[in-house]
């Protein structure tokens, strides 16, 4: 038994993702050396994001000794101008896992910050070289450390640290890992490209281990909004969260009953002693520290009732009436309800207000719930089959479940709050496309909020076509809160959604020169696989994705057709301007005659020839159905 | 008798005659294209359908002719401009070819249009039009100066005046070269002056033809022999005509003993529905005289089986209205219960000189009575 238990103190956080370090993305130098890359990017622009700061953000890879052959030790540092990161919390930040400040409902890039403490463990594993982590916060001193992590002990050790002075603010993380570039080389590259596509605000620069320096300076100058942390939507709740929320609020009135009293007395350490009522109060001031809230609660109670263990047993509870400040009791000898008052200005009067049975099921919806006025919480309280006024601490167990099951099912709540998420928006994501692809149609559009399992999310699209799109497509460029993705396309539901497109239906055909580019943003985006590459089709963003591919395609499908018809109306001009002149010079000679016929008359009139058919078509055009 | 220089005048008259009535045809439809497009008019004209529901047999002339549905063709239609550029063009070119005497093959005129910027993609749209010519014209395109590649020839005693330019009035004895004198663009418009032969005999194939000539049949049956080929040239089908029309000459035909020489008699005496638009290409007193599926069992002939696509024909022509009634609609049956067929050359069983002296007299005789 003892072993046992010895055995399983010994998991550390750490020691555990070093043994399943697959899971998080490190299975091979080169997949490591990208997801390292990912990890300390997207913190870099999750910190400016969060302040506020237009990002710029340098990545620098740098092969330790460049004539060895892939895989070799690599030095990979990431510098942002972000607000830094406080002396204090730099070895745990940086030498623990599961540290960090991204916990709570709101949409980030990566969770909890687990992602770049495994990049530094990996690192740390397959070079034995400590991480480098250089941090100003007031842009006047920077705090440099070298840490290593203790993976046992879930600890850091710091190995050096200095101090000096700066001008810039900003955080510089460095490690030492092995990886092959050769092989993860084009990935970085794309990632860097198409993270600046979807992070328009941001200059990210990349000087890779061959020389090259990659450049995407900001094109737009606006940050948007960052989002803000929000309470949940009754749509994206469960039992278990429920109850949570009840614990985090109250605490329940205990059963006074025979097992409830003789854990009173066996706590006051009365075992077999028989005490008075005032005894009994004195002995519990004195142990009062020692006592657990349940028994608190009993005593609370028994002050008001002023009863020894013997009169309380021939009780029961009724009502804490805390607004009357009455408390209702039932006694079986005399078989009558009683009542007796309670002196707000007791201590244990206090105690007892922070334990009643929690607010009223209205109360609750409305204070611990996003979006829900009191005539909504009326309405789903009775929707619900609820008194509207049925205090939380007395839901039983399965009524904690039909609660639940309402809350998914009540349809009249409103839409999830997206102020928690941070899509880039319609103005953004068609400018990146504009630049990156110089398109001769673009189109965007961002679907409002919607919802899965109840937390909110956003889906943004915008489709291009033409230009300096490469042919071949669609290209579908993927995006989930400003990650791109790039592993795993095959399995992803955007391209699911854009596989089951019949673009023949939208006039595309052949090899299309175009584009998809899909954002999915979310508190929680639901990734198939812990590496966070490809997205899960649940129905309610399927759907969503669906509804706004199809929006873009109506209007690409609009585009196509205007273009089909002016380059048919060109192609027929020249062929009437190249043939016409032929048949003109072959008849003259058939004729026997020496001057050609004027044909110029039928070139001129071919004009409102060609007008004809194209308003036809256009008028023939029908909308495709929605859905 | 007239004298020679006579003939060559009447003659050299009568070609003139034709380039003449030739030249004028295609002067009118240039001077109607020429008068819509002065009008500001999209010019068009309307063109015999030769799609396969306008072709039908007409059993009084027993020949395959096209119907009375015509498609019209239009400059303005932008799916038709670039067809009627070309066939324009060839009206263009054939003008010039018959106005110069000069004759040019099928694939001289595929090249030619490059000429012109006249895009072709290859030859057998080229052909294609050739064919709208003629049936915009009702002319064959050897009225034009247009001949296909000769592959058949003739051999017998036949005295003919060449035509062509820079050959009026030349004679020429056809039995004076024993591999026999190519049917190409100067003997198919030669006249035909005399001759002592009696009949036509058509042969299927080039080995035997020469077996014909080796073993005198010219003489020995006073013959004019040709060999078609395999399926016979249109030069071939005009100049047989021309015999059995001009000179009184009976033809008959000897193919070899399968569905395929079958047909290859049909069309010689009926005409393909390729050139239904046609009418002077057949010779409907041609006869077939062999070998006929009968006589495989009959002279007991060396045989092989008939393929899969030899029975889907036989089916297919058994639909043909041509193939209802006699010897054609009997062999075809006797084909399918025997599912085999024979080779001319199948006779070399009984010794080379078999088909001359024993088949072939027999047959001669047969053809009398048919």
């Amino acid at each position: 038994m003892s072993s046992i238990k010895e055995k399983f103190n010994q998991i550390s956080p750490s020691e555990f993702f070093y043994s399943n370090r697959d899971l998080a993305g490190f299975s091979n130098p080169t997949r490591s050396l990208y997801t390292a890359v990912r990890e300390f990017v997207e913190n870099a622009l999750d910190a400016c994001d969060q302040k506020g700061i237009l990002p710029d953000v340098h990545l620098t890879i740098k092969a330790v000794d460049p004539d060895k052959p892939d895989p070799k030790p690599y030095i990979l540092t990431v510098k942002d101008n972000g607000p830094g990161v406080d002396a204090k919390h730099i070895p745990l930040a940086f030498g623990t896992v599961l540290y960090g400040s991204k916990f709570g409902l709101k949409q980030a890039r990566g969770m909890f910050g687990l992602g770049a403490t495994m990049a530094i463990l990996y690192g740390q594993i397959t070079t034995n070289k400590p991480v480098i982590v250089k941090s100003s916060v007031d842009a006047k001193i920077q705090n440099q450390f070298e840490i290593l992590l203790d993976i046992q002990k879930n600890k850091p050790i710091i190995v050096k640290h200095t101090e000096k002075e700066v001008a810039k603010k900003g955080l510089s993380v460095s490690i030492c890992l092995e990886g092959d570039y050769s092989k993860a080389g084009n990935k970085i590259r794309d990632y860097v490209y198409e993270t600046s596509l979807i992070t328009p605000y941001a200059t990210i620069t990349f000087d890779d281990p061959k020389g090259q320096k990659f450049h995407h300076p900001r094109f737009v100058k606006d940050i948007p909004p960052p989002p803000t942390i929000i309470r949940p939507h009754p749509h994206g709740i469960d039992v278990e969260r429920i109850r949570r929320m009840i614990v985090e609020s109250q605490f329940e009135i205990p059963t006074i009953d025979d097992i409830m009293i003789e854990k009173v007395r066996k706590d006051l350490g009365l075992s077999k002693q028989s005490l008075s009522f005032t005894a009994i109060m004195a002995k519990a001031k004195k142990k009062w520290k020692n006592l657990s809230r349940q028994v608190r609660v009993v005593i609370a109670l028994l002050s008001f009732l002023k009863m020894d263990f013997e009169k309380l047993s021939k009780i029961r509870i009724e009502d804490l009436d805390v607004p009357n400040k009455k408390l209702h009791y039932w006694d079986f000898g005399d078989s009558q309800s009683k009542t007796v008052d309670m002196d707000p200005e007791s201590q244990y009067f206090k105690q007892l207000t922070n334990t009643v049975q929690g607010e009223p099921l209205t109360t609750f919806l409305t204070k611990r719930f996003q979006r829900i006025g009191p005539t909504t919480a009326v309405k789903f309280a009775e929707f619900a089959g609820f008194k509207p006024e049925k205090r939380m601490g007395t839901f039983t167990n399965q009524e904690l479940v039909n609660l639940s099951d309402s809350l998914q099912k009540f349809d009249d709540f409103m839409a999830p709050d997206s102020s928690c998420l941070a899509p880039l928006g319609e103005e953004p994501l068609e400018k990146g496309i504009k630049k990156f692809f110089n398109p001769d149609f673009v189109a965007v559009v961002q679907r409002p909020a919607s919802a899965y399992s109840g937390f909110p999310f956003i889906v943004e699209m915008g489709i291009a076509y033409g230009g300096d799109i490469k042919s071949g497509g669609p290209h579908v460029y993927r995006y989930a809160n400003r990650i791109p993705l790039l592993y795993d396309e095959g399995s992803d539901v955007v391209l699911k959604v854009v596989n089951d497109t019949d673009w023949g239906r939208y006039k595309v055909k052949g090899d299309p020169p175009f584009i998809i580019v899909s954002h999915i943003c979310s508190t929680r985006i639901p990734y198939k696989t812990a590496g966070k590459e490809n997205v899960a089709d649940r129905q309610e963003i399927e759907r969503e994705l669906r509804l706004g591919l199809q929006f873009l395609s109506r209007k690409l499908a609009a585009f196509m057709s205007k273009r089909g018809q002016a380059e048919m109306a060109k192609k027929r001009a020249n062929l009437y301007a190249k043939y016409i002149p032929m048949i003109a010079e072959f008849c003259t000679e058939l004729a026997g005659k020496k001057k050609q016929p004027n044909y110029k008359k039928i070139l001129d009139e071919l004009e409102p020839i060609e007008t004809k058919p194209e308003t036809k078509t256009v008028e023939e055009e029908k909308p495709i159905e929605n859905k | 008798m007239k004298t020679n220089k006579e003939k060559a005048k009447e003659i050299s008259k009568k070609a003139k005659e034709k380039q003449k009535s030739v030249l004028e045809s295609l002067k009118n439809h240039g001077a109607k294209i020429y008068e819509d497009l002065e009008n500001g008019r999209f010019p068009k004209f309307s063109i015999p359908s030769r799609s396969v529901g306008n072709i039908v047999y007409d059993k009084k002339l027993r020949q395959y002719i096209l119907g009375n549905s015509n498609a019209l063709r239009s400059a303005k239609n932008s799916a038709q401009l670039r067809s009627f550029t070309q066939l324009m063009w060839l009206a263009f070119f054939a003008n010039r070819l018959t106005q110069e005497k000069k004759s040019s093959t099928l694939r001289d005129v595929y090249y030619s249009s490059q000429a012109f910027a006249i895009e072709f993609e290859d030859q057998s749209e080229s052909d294609n039009i050739i064919v709208d010519l003629e049936a915009v014209t009702s002319r064959p395109r050897e009225d034009f100066h247009i001949f296909p590649e000769e592959r058949s020839s003739i051999f017998g005693d036949l005295n003919i005046e060449y035509t062509i330019p820079g050959y009026e009035g030349k004679k020429m004895n056809l039995s004076n070269h024993p591999d026999g004198y190519s049917i190409g663009p100067s003997l198919t418009t030669a006249e035909l002056v005399d001759t002592s032969a009696e009949i036509v005999i058509a042969i299927e194939k080039g080995g035997l033809f020469t077996r014909f000539v080796e073993e005198q049949i010219d003489k020995k049956f006073k013959s004019i022999i040709i060999n078609t080929g395999g399926q016979a040239p249109r030069s071939t089908r005009t100049l047989l005509k021309r015999l059995h029309d001009e000179l009184g000459l009976p033809v008959i035909i000897l193919t070899d003993g399968d569905v395929y020489g079958e047909h290859i008699a049909m069309v010689i005496k009926s005409g393909s529905a390729n050139a239904a638009h046609l009418r002077e290409l057949t010779v409907p007193d041609a006869k077939w005289v062999g070998v006929w599926a009968t006589d495989i069992e009959k002279y007991k002939l060396p045989t092989i089986p008939m393929t899969e696509s030899d029975i889907k024909r036989c089916y297919d022509l058994q639909k043909d209205p041509r193939y209802e009634s006699g010897i054609w609609k009997k062999e075809l049956e006797v084909f399918l219960r025997l599912k085999r067929k024979a080779e001319l050359e199948a006779f070399a069983k009984y010794g080379l000189t078999n088909i001359t002296d024993k088949y072939l007299p027999q047959k001669l005789e047969l053809a009398k009575s048919l």
